[in-house]
């Protein structure tokens, strides 16, 4: 009795957080342009999508965005955190309060900011301000999921690295980037998801004529919005399901070899 | 036999910080060198001078007579064995051990045949493959050894190698590590604050407190005849006494007078005052009234081989610490003897770097 309850409840959750999804899906196949009744299978709002040269621009725009802001920032970050230990305590701790502002502060604010800077300076608002701002959002990311593997001991290897005869670059690809690297990939998988997934911050920097797929689902909802977008959401959910599944499985692999090396 | 490692001068501060006053120290080729003194005496500072991760403000480093002060640490001909082994975690055992002949661009076989052997020398045969995270404490710090000998280095660091261990394995690994030494034929610099270890093991044992070296000498010398309060204390334990020069080759100490074998010639006259070492061990029990001076036991502890006691001087300004083999019980009033040559003269402090220990005492 017990467990059933517990299953039904488990199953109603699901509902809740799927069913929205799976009627996205069900919907991007549907034969009519209707957004409730079911004509029949179709796969021409795919067809759609990747004829539209508007969306498959956004799509492109979004991905090699977030895939150059999550490079630029890993790499700015990464150099950071290594660079702190120099630094007094105090002045590293200041630092780190500064680097955790952005991520406390509201990202209609950081966006408004942005943009004012940039109409300030000049600059014309395009590819290269939503990059420019999608790093500055990322960079803080890097610097919280890579500090924590730089500590006393990350130094002390680098030094034992060296008293054996290492060059100090021999000494950092060997030693210390092995050491960061878990931190690094989450600090570059969160910066690509948090620039995938930012709407704000994108519309305030953008300039017209420029879309990633959050800024085209919203302009394109003020016009009636297009079944195709359904397909790109469904394609997009499918992917992330697959890379989700991938990583699972292979740290499940992972993690059995490691017990089987151990027994 | 000559001179491998000469340090003159050496000075270092750290933000505004004096850690290293004037350090002179020379090592020999093939000897067994232990730095000795409590935390922040400034041994880790001058074992890093050496391996080069820190460059002193003033002073120079020679290595076989040439200046190596500016020569970066991957060139230097030494070795360190790191104080929480440092050892490579995502790297197996073989490949740890490896490392630096990697870097030097070694055939495949001969790392093989070279960490092979260091592995035997080490009495770890057939870890290779063996993860880092898998071995226990001790076998870390063989490999940690393994590590840092397998390029054959003419001098080995070892900053407080065997302080993670615990007593027993401690002791085993002492011997391992002379056995080490032997076998491979080179010097070793070690560092500690275990004062048995560095009597144990070293040829010369260098005593540093406050940036300071207070006493080299050889492990007997160093316990026999320590030349301040600090090295007495620092090494086994002691009666740290002050007292007064009354005549050629007597000392009074609390109003008793000892004949000792210390007098002008060596430096003490009538009238100086000076620091007297009475090791708890050289003090006798002789009936009362028999003796030097008289006391009663306050307190008595069983520590194994022997029993150590604390003794009240007569007119009770003194405790004094005893060791003996006899079991005498608290509240016996006893008498006291010490050998005049078991009394150690030695002069008050006079200069900043003899001062600095009197904070600690």
């Amino acid at each position: 009795m017990k467990k059933a309850i517990g299953r039904i409840y488990i199953l109603i959750i699901m509902l809740f957080l799927y069913l929205p999804i799976l009627t996205l899906i069900v919907l991007s196949f549907n034969d009519a342009k209707s957004m409730s009744v079911w004509t029949g299978f179709s796969l021409h709002w795919y067809e759609e999508l990747f004829q539209s040269r508007l969306m498959m621009g956004a799509i492109v725009n979004t991905f090699s965005i977030a895939i150059l802001a999550a490079l630029i920032a890993t790499i700015v970050g990464t150099m950071a955190v290594l660079g702190m230990p120099a630094l007094r305590s105090r002045t590293e701790n200041v630092l780190m309060g500064i680097n955790n502002i952005p991520m406390l502060n509201a990202d209609i604010v950081t966006g408004i900011a942005l943009m004012l800077f940039f109409l300030m300076i000049g600059a014309p608002r395009g590819y290269t301000t939503i990059l420019f701002s999608h790093t500055v959002f990322c960079v803080p990311y890097v610097v919280l999921s890579v500090r924590p593997r730089v500590n006393k001991n990350t130094n002390k290897l680098y030094e034992a690295a060296l008293d054996l005869g290492a060059s100090e670059s021999y000494a950092f690809r060997k030693i210390v980037l092995p050491e960061l690297w878990p931190g690094i990939t989450s600090g570059f998988l969160l910066s690509f998801t948090m620039s995938v997934d930012d709407f704000i911050i994108t519309y305030f920097t953008r300039g017209a004529g420029i879309n990633t797929i959050s800024t085209l689902i919203y302009s394109e909802v003020k016009i009636g919005i297009r079944p195709s977008l359904f397909a790109l959401s469904t394609i997009i959910f499918v992917v992330a399901l697959l890379v989700l599944l991938i990583v699972n499985i292979r740290q499940d692999r992972a993690e059995r070899n490691a017990l089987a090396d151990i027994y | 036999m000559g001179e491998l490692i000469r340090l003159e001068g050496i000075v270092k501060s750290f933000d505004d910080n004096v850690v290293l006053n004037g350090i002179d120290l020379s090592v020999d080729e093939n000897e067994f060198v232990t730095l000795l003194g409590p935390s922040g005496c400034g041994k880790t500072t001058t074992l890093r001078i050496i391996a080069g991760f820190e460059k002193p403000d003033e002073g120079r480093v020679y290595f076989d007579g040439k200046d190596i002060t500016d020569m970066p640490a991957n060139q230097r001909p030494v070795n360190t064995v790191f104080q929480n082994y440092a050892l490579f975690p995502h790297m197996s055992v073989g490949e740890n051990i490896a490392f630096s002949l990697r870097v030097k661009n070694k055939s495949e076989k001969e790392i093989r045949d070279r960490v092979k052997k260091a592995l035997k020398l080490v009495n770890l045969k057939g870890f290779e493959n063996r993860r880092i995270d898998q071995l226990s404490g001790g076998q870390q710090q063989r490999i940690a050894m393994a590590r840092a000998i397998v390029n054959e280095p003419r001098v080995l660091l070892l900053d407080e190698p065997l302080g993670a261990l615990d007593l027993k394995l401690r002791q085993e690994m002492e011997y391992e590590l002379v056995r080490l030494k032997n076998e491979l034929g080179i010097t070793f610099i070690y560092i500690t604050h275990d004062q048995e270890e560095a009597l144990t093991m070293s040829d010369k044992v260098v005593v540093m407190n406050e940036g300071y070296i207070q006493q080299e000498g050889s492990p007997q010398e160093i316990y026999d005849e320590p030349v301040n309060a600090f090295v007495a204390d620092f090494i086994g334990d002691s009666n740290i006494l002050s007292g007064q020069m009354v005549d050629e080759r007597v000392v009074r100490i609390d109003g008793v007078d000892y004949p000792c074998i210390d007098g002008t010639e060596e430096g003490f006259p009538p009238r100086r005052r000076v620091d007297v070492v009475i090791r708890p061990e050289d003090i006798d029990i002789v009936p009362y009234g028999k003796g030097l001076w008289n006391g009663t036991i306050t307190s008595k502890l069983f520590i194994g081989v022997h029993y150590e006691m604390l003794v009240q001087s007569e007119d009770g300004k003194i405790e004094w610490l005893l060791q003996n083999y006899d079991q005498h019980d608290v509240g016996e009033k006893i008498g006291m003897y010490v050998d005049p040559e078991n009394i150690q003269i030695m002069h008050k402090p006079k200069s900043e770097a003899e001062s600095a220990i009197e904070i600690d005492l």
